[in-house]
């Protein structure tokens, strides 16, 4: 409970949790609506094949939007995570057709992972350099690395066992989807009710309130990293393994889409608010947007527009809201 | 929110027009003029207009006309499959000459200083001939004019440099040579009068939207039937590529017989789609890539015709360019030029030989490559 009233915005968490639950809403809202909208114009939009495709393609974003989004709520920020992707990608698929065993391939992303973004998370909190610097410096490490390491040569002859997104449950639900449900629930049950979970919240709101609470500032934000570093290991299985070819170079932007789906999912840029369940929700959405995009005839260069507008309109509410509360 | 949505897919949905006129060119095209080759292989194409010679000349090269030569080869990296098979097809040709050495040497990584300093080495330890792929077109011209001005004759092959800067240059393949064998496998696999979609880079990437350009012209001349859907960008996005091909396959359904890949991250995309969507055989897949890549598909009937060139040819040209160079049988103003088992090549764009139609990998022919 402590965590909760020192998480600085307002005091009353009813009214907090009633405004959250309302951003998810509308996302939740706006997913449906356009299905439907789409789905008027051309109802080949709604068949499940394209719902579930569009899930499928893109739920590696919304594994790694859950990470960034921790991230964002601790008051620091990730630009790395892109580059990390490929490369975690790249050393998996290194791994996988070298013959070693493929859970070992898959494990080995997961710890790099963990790893690289628990060492950034060491910079920042304890040398107090700001996220912003030290993940910059990363993305620059991480990308001409891989290029300088892979020659931009890319893997193929991966083995059938490593496609891990291939995969099917049951036979019917596809493994990254189950994976970006799954990640999504235990990281939002985990951030609502568990202490360390809340204590993201308390250092992102108010890290000096937080620090009188006892709460220790540096350790949560290496947790945070080093969480995140693990969401992006599971994201970068999943970017790897749905097609036969790994590039060895850092997927263009995807840093950016993966901070966009955190942001207009209702995590603020400023710290202290926002829920995972946002970001995923809003992650489907930019995916939805994206496809809708071919279904409507419109060129998809309108996707980065689109995702411009979502961010703007959304930071607005943002700040509008914190000025309404701090007024009230 | 849903404010902002709708606003932004109003604004898209009015700036995205509605033209489509028969003449009009498929999207992702540039405006240059085209020059579509003939419809069949018998026919004679328009000849270009004539260009004049504009490559460059050693000064005082030694006459070794019939003797023995010593080449260096520095392409733009070494230790990938693809310059690896310039560089067999090089000694094939050494071979098949049996008065040419030829050495391949040069950086690791594609970097265009380490490659200056290659070849600066060789022009100082002396060679007779100087085969280059260039990583820069203008950065490398220095180098390579040094190595004219000390009597090294100088070809070069798969990346070009400024003209001047070099005697000739073995161009792979022309915009309207692909773009022709592209249409054509695209018309024999998914037929004659079926609609197909392309997914390229971006519709101002240079390289894309010429061959789109010539395809278009092409198609209009020898196949009208075809009918082009649209075109969809991908960048150079392996799961982007992947998931456009994937909407546009959800989005025509059955009037959708054929996606053109135009790079080579699109097309093993496209054929990942497809294979995911169970639509193998149903939807052909044609485009540019490399048969590494390619091969699952293509081993899994999935994919009938992957277009390239053959890099083993290509440098089994490029050896016999400068031999015929050095012997003196190959001048300016020359119209062609033997080149051993490949027979005749064609000179154009004044110091320009080219390799000849395009290379199409198929399932025979696939697990000869590996690149």
């Amino acid at each position: 409970m402590t965590a909760m009233t020192l998480a600085g915005v307002g005091t009353d968490p009813r009214r907090r949790l009633k405004v959250l639950a309302s951003q998810e809403a509308l996302l939740a809202i706006a997913v449906i609506g356009l299905a439907i909208a789409v789905g008027l114009n051309n109802p080949r939009f709604l068949a499940a094949r394209n719902l579930s495709d569009v899930l499928l393609g893109n739920a590696y974003i919304a594994v790694a939007a859950v990470g960034m989004s921790m991230v964002i709520v601790s008051g620091n920020i990730d630009i790395s995570v892109g580059a990390l992707i490929g490369v975690l990608a790249t050393i998996s698929g290194t791994l996988a057709v070298n013959g070693a065993p493929i859970v070992v391939a898959w494990l080995a992303a997961l710890v790099a992972g963990v790893v690289v973004m628990a060492f950034q998370g060491v910079i920042i909190a304890y040398l107090r350099i700001p996220a912003i610097v030290v993940t910059l410096g990363m993305l620059s490490i991480l990308k001409g690395g891989l290029i300088s390491v892979t020659g931009g040569k890319w893997i193929t002859d991966l083995p059938d066992s490593f496609h891990l997104a291939d995969i099917e449950l049951f036979g019917l639900l596809p493994f990254p989807v189950f994976l970006m449900i799954l990640v999504t629930i235990l990281a939002a049950l985990w951030m609502r009710y568990s202490a360390s979970g809340r204590a993201i919240y308390a250092v992102g709101g108010n890290a000096e309130a937080a620090r009188l609470c006892g709460i220790s500032q540096p350790r949560t934000i290496v947790m945070v990293f080093a969480l995140h570093g693990l969401f992006a290991g599971a994201a970068a299985l999943l970017y790897a393994t749905q097609l036969r070819v790994i590039q060895s170079t850092v997927p263009p932007n995807l840093e950016l889409t993966i901070i966009t789906a955190s942001v207009v999912g209702g995590v603020s840029i400023l710290g202290g608010v926002g829920t995972v369940v946002g970001s995923t929700f809003a992650a489907v959405l930019i995916a939805e947007i994206a496809s809708a995009l071919v279904f409507i005839d419109v060129s998809p260069y309108w996707i980065r527009a689109v995702q411009g507008v979502l961010i703007l309109v959304t930071v607005i509410a943002d700040i509008l809201r914190r000025r309404r509360m701090a007024g009230a | 929110m849903k404010l902002g949505l709708a606003a932004a897919f109003l604004g898209a949905t009015l700036l995205a027009g509605t033209a489509s006129a028969a003449d009009k060119r498929w999207d992702g095209a540039d405006d240059l003029p085209v020059n579509p080759l003939a419809c069949s292989a018998g026919e004679a194409n328009a000849a270009p207009a004539a260009k004049l010679y504009d490559g460059g000349k050693p000064t005082n090269a030694p006459d070794k006309a019939g003797k023995p030569i010593t080449l260096v080869d520095v392409p733009k990296l070494i230790g990938i499959g693809y310059f690896n098979a310039t560089s067999k097809g090089m000694q094939d040709a050494a071979k098949a000459l049996g008065n040419v050495t030829v050495k391949t040497d040069g950086p690791t990584e594609a970097k265009i200083d380490e490659q200056i300093k290659f070849i600066d080495n060789y022009i100082t330890s002396g060679v007779d001939g100087i085969l280059f792929a260039a990583n820069d077109p203008v950065a490398i011209a220095p180098v390579l004019k040094k190595a004219l001005s000390k009597g090294i004759h100088v070809v070069g092959y798969d990346a070009n440099s400024t003209p001047d800067a070099r005697e000739w240059f073995v161009n792979q393949a022309e915009f309207n040579g692909i773009a022709k064998a592209m249409i054509d496998s695209m018309a024999k696999e998914a037929g004659e009068d079926k609609g197909f979609a392309i997914v390229t880079s971006t519709f101002t990437t240079p390289n894309q939207a010429r061959w789109i350009a010539e395809m278009w012209a092409y198609a209009q001349k020898c196949h009208p039937k075809l009918k082009w859907l649209e075109t969809v960008e991908a960048q150079e996005d392996n799961n982007l590529s992947f998931n456009q091909a994937t909407t546009l396959i959800n989005k025509h359904g059955d009037k959708l017989a054929g996606l053109f890949g135009m790079t080579s991250v699109a097309t093993p995309a496209s054929a990942e789609a497809v294979t995911k969507a169970k639509l193998c055989g149903k939807i052909a897949v044609v485009g540019l890539a490399t048969p590494n890549a390619m091969k699952p598909y293509v081993n899994a009937d999935c994919v009938k015709s992957v277009v390239l060139w053959n890099p083993v040819d290509l440098g089994y040209a490029a050896t016999y360019v400068m031999r015929a160079v050095v012997d003196g049988s190959l001048k300016p103003g020359a119209t062609s030029v033997e080149a051993g088992k490949l027979g005749k090549l064609n000179v154009v764009n004044g110091s320009e030989i080219l390799l000849g139609s395009p290379f199409v990998f198929t399932k025979q022919n696939i697990k000869d490559f590996d690149f």
